[in-house]
């Protein structure tokens, strides 16, 4: 069994490259079905957010690691990073702590890690060994949170939007901000501007009712996407994040309400994949565009700031990686010790019966001594295999010597779709953490 | 004694640049503090200078004989006052790590090296129009040099924005927005002031040699950067421009200002005589 992570993140690949290759959310079900469905593929987890394109999987060889890479396309071939066994581990652990994320220390990974975990349960591709690692990442990513002071002042991504907004436009006081699409993200973003004094904070959606709902959310005032030229030449500020797959604010509509606006500077801050605003529109005057990898070079000012806390986090992470090892080592041992065990007791029940059919007619007592005395001699006989096998916990070569000393065939691995469903306990494993 | 309180002066001025370019390289509030705090000091020793000069004169008003070097001295003490306003109301040390050095290199060369003393037209020499005159253009050219220090750190601030590469510097300066308004702001009093200096040494050029506007490097580099000045005012009020284009505007008025001081020190001892 092998453990895999295939894949790319915002240290790998430029933005361009990321947006072509993000995953939506309504296919994620389906591409995790297609990707168990490889030879050799066991179990598999896809995190696709804004910043990374991660494939972690349980498989027979590392050879299925091509089959997964090439899953995910040949844009990804280039950029992508294969990592197997512990560092593949490690891999999870750190991104589940923000370790490995644009802003160091931010908080809504976790919650993505947990969210790719639950996609991964409904499309029958978690089992039992990716569902255990997950909750001992999420069990390291808390202690992260809570044991370090890395999360105490981590700016998230929207918190640098805001503090750009400040750098060029000065006091938001009275300025308007123009919210398009309904971005975790952006919403966030959205409300820190206008705590921040921001006038009015305009909500546009696709959809009218998604854009009446926002508005109440976020004490806005629902607005037309149609109305989107009029709105650049009125708002100081834009946050976007629909989920258009062209970019909706372009170049040519920002030209042309610059005049409108007389060459009123406006932050356009783009919070998605694939980007909403075309970037050429950074060129013109006064007008500023920032997308995600942009702000992760401000944010990375930031990041210098907490390396002290960022070692003292990746002593946590590595931890509960090699507890997580260990744990799994010895459950990977038990099976050789358990079929050990069945075998030998089976072996000495069988003989025992046939010696006390030889014997003749035996009181109770005589037949229960007979019986004891075959246990003890199995006892006797494993005490010192089983001891050994415990404290090798799977990593030696005494379990596979055991299985072929006394001939124990290895039992078919269950299927993982079907174990995830009938444990159930993916979830709660999980939550627990 | 003038020259022992400009001595003074200078010494603070010296430290005020220390303590500002200091707190570039490190963000202590002490620093900008101390900073400030030599630069007023600084700035009441300097004007006290002028006041014991022309005491020394006996002359109240006139202006009997200038140095080359008084004039500067005078236009850096006047920028330091206007800084001192400037960073009251906007809160601007960054400015000061910029007008503070700026004040020691025009400081320098104006008393340590001595040149020739200039001879004043003596009928101008009690007049309130040369007075009014030198008044307005020292203060328009100490308000159009903080103008222009503003433009310059907005074109380097909004340069950073744009590459989205912020340097070391960045997270000292002030706002886009702030120093756009307070570059225009400084642009539209310097203007004013620059109108005065012209309109008034256009007057005393008239008592003094008969000709209303002569044509000479000086006034030519004079007007071309009150022109200049006089369309950004127009661009912005009737088309909103603002940022970039507007800094480098008054980057461009503020050289062509240069240019007439330039003209003033290489023209005729005649004409030098009459006016700042």
């Amino acid at each position: 069994m092998t453990v895999l992570c295939v894949g790319l993140s915002h240290k790998q690949a430029p933005i361009a490259v990321r947006e072509q290759l993000a995953v939506k959310e309504g296919e994620i079900d389906a591409r995790l079905r297609q990707i168990t469905s490889l030879p050799g593929v066991r179990e598999a987890l896809l995190i696709s957010t804004c910043n990374r394109i991660e494939i972690f999987a349980i498989a027979d060889d590392r050879a299925a690691g091509e089959d997964v890479l090439e899953s995910l396309g040949p844009t990804a071939a280039p950029h992508a990073v294969c990592r197997f066994e512990e560092e593949a581990l490690r891999h999870l652990f750190r991104v589940a702590a923000s370790l490995d994320s644009m802003v160091v220390g931010e908080a809504q990974i976790l919650g993505q890690v947990k969210e790719a975990a639950v996609h991964a349960q409904r499309a029958g591709a978690l089992g039992p060994y990716l569902s255990k690692a997950l909750a001992r990442a999420t069990t390291a990513a808390k202690r992260v949170r809570t044991e370090t002071e890395i999360a105490r002042g981590a700016i998230s991504l929207s918190s640098v939007a805001v503090k750009l907004a400040h750098k060029l436009l000065g006091s938001l006081e009275g300025r308007s901000v123009l919210l398009l699409g309904a971005g975790e993200m952006a919403q966030l973003a959205a409300r820190e501007l206008r705590s921040a004094g921001a006038h009015e904070l305009l909500v546009a959606n696709r959809t009218p009712q998604r854009a009446e709902e926002l508005a109440r959310e976020v004490g806005g005032v629902p607005v037309s996407v149609a109305e989107l030229p009029g709105l650049l030449e009125r708002a100081d500020v834009a946050i976007c994040s629909t989920a258009a797959t062209q970019p909706v604010v372009t170049r040519e509509m920002v030209a042309r309400s610059l005049k409108a606006r007389r060459y009123r500077p406006i932050f356009l801050v783009d919070l998605t994949l694939p980007r909403n605003v075309e970037p050429s529109a950074n060129e013109l005057e006064n007008v500023y565009v920032y997308d995600l990898d942009d702000l992760e070079r401000v944010a990375a000012q930031n990041r210098d700031l907490r390396s002290a806390h960022v070692s003292q986090a990746e002593q946590i992470v590595e931890e509960e990686l090699k507890a997580f090892l260990t744990a799994s080592h010895e459950r990977s041992a038990v099976p050789v010790l358990a079929r050990l065990r069945a075998h030998a007791e089976s072996v000495a029940r069988a003989e025992a019966e046939k010696t006390l059919a030889a014997l003749g007619p035996l009181d109770e007592k005589q037949q229960k001594t007979v019986r004891a005395m075959a246990s003890a001699i199995v006892n006797k006989l494993l005490h010192a295999p089983t001891s050994r096998l415990r404290a090798e916990a799977g990593e030696g070569p005494l379990g596979d010597a055991a299985a072929a000393l006394f001939g124990l065939d290895a039992p078919q691995p269950a299927e993982p779709a079907k174990d995830a469903q009938t444990e159930g306990a993916v979830l709660p494993l999980l939550r627990r953490g | 004694m003038a020259t022992i309180l400009v001595h003074i002066a200078l010494v603070a001025y010296t430290g005020a640049a220390v303590a500002f370019l200091a707190w570039l390289l490190r963000a202590r509030p002490w620093l900008t503090k101390a900073g400030r705090l030599l630069l007023l000091v600084g700035v009441v020793v300097h004007f006290a200078a002028f006041g014991v000069s022309l005491g020394v004169a006996g002359a109240g008003l006139g202006i009997p004989a200038w140095k080359g070097g008084q004039l500067f001295s005078l236009l850096a003490a006047v920028t330091v006052a206007g800084y001192l306003v400037l960073d009251f109301k906007y809160d601007l040390p960054v400015a000061g790590a910029f007008v503070a050095p700026f004040t020691v290199a025009v400081m320098v060369p104006a008393h340590l090296v001595h040149s020739d003393l200039r001879a004043i037209a003596p009928e101008v020499t009690h007049s309130l129009l040369l007075f009014l005159h030198v008044g307005a253009a020292a203060l328009g050219t100490a308000v159009l040099a903080l103008a222009f220090g503003l433009a310059i750190l907005y074109l380097a601030s909004e340069r950073q924005v744009k590459s989205k590469r912020p340097g070391r510097l960045f997270a000292r300066l002030p706002s886009l927005d702030l120093l756009d308004r307070a570059g225009y702001l400084l642009a539209v009093w310097g203007f004013v002031f620059l109108s005065l200096a012209i309109a008034t040494g256009s007057l005393v050029s008239r008592e003094v040699t008969g000709a209303t506007f002569p044509l000479a490097p000086k006034q030519g580099f004079a007007v071309l950067a009150w022109a200049l000045f006089a369309s950004l005012i127009q661009a912005r009020l009737v088309a909103g421009w603002r940022g970039r284009r507007v800094a480098m505007l008054v980057v461009a008025g503020f050289l062509l200002l240069v240019g007439t001081y330039a003209g003033l020190l290489s023209a005729a001892p005649a004409l030098q005589g009459t006016a700042a």
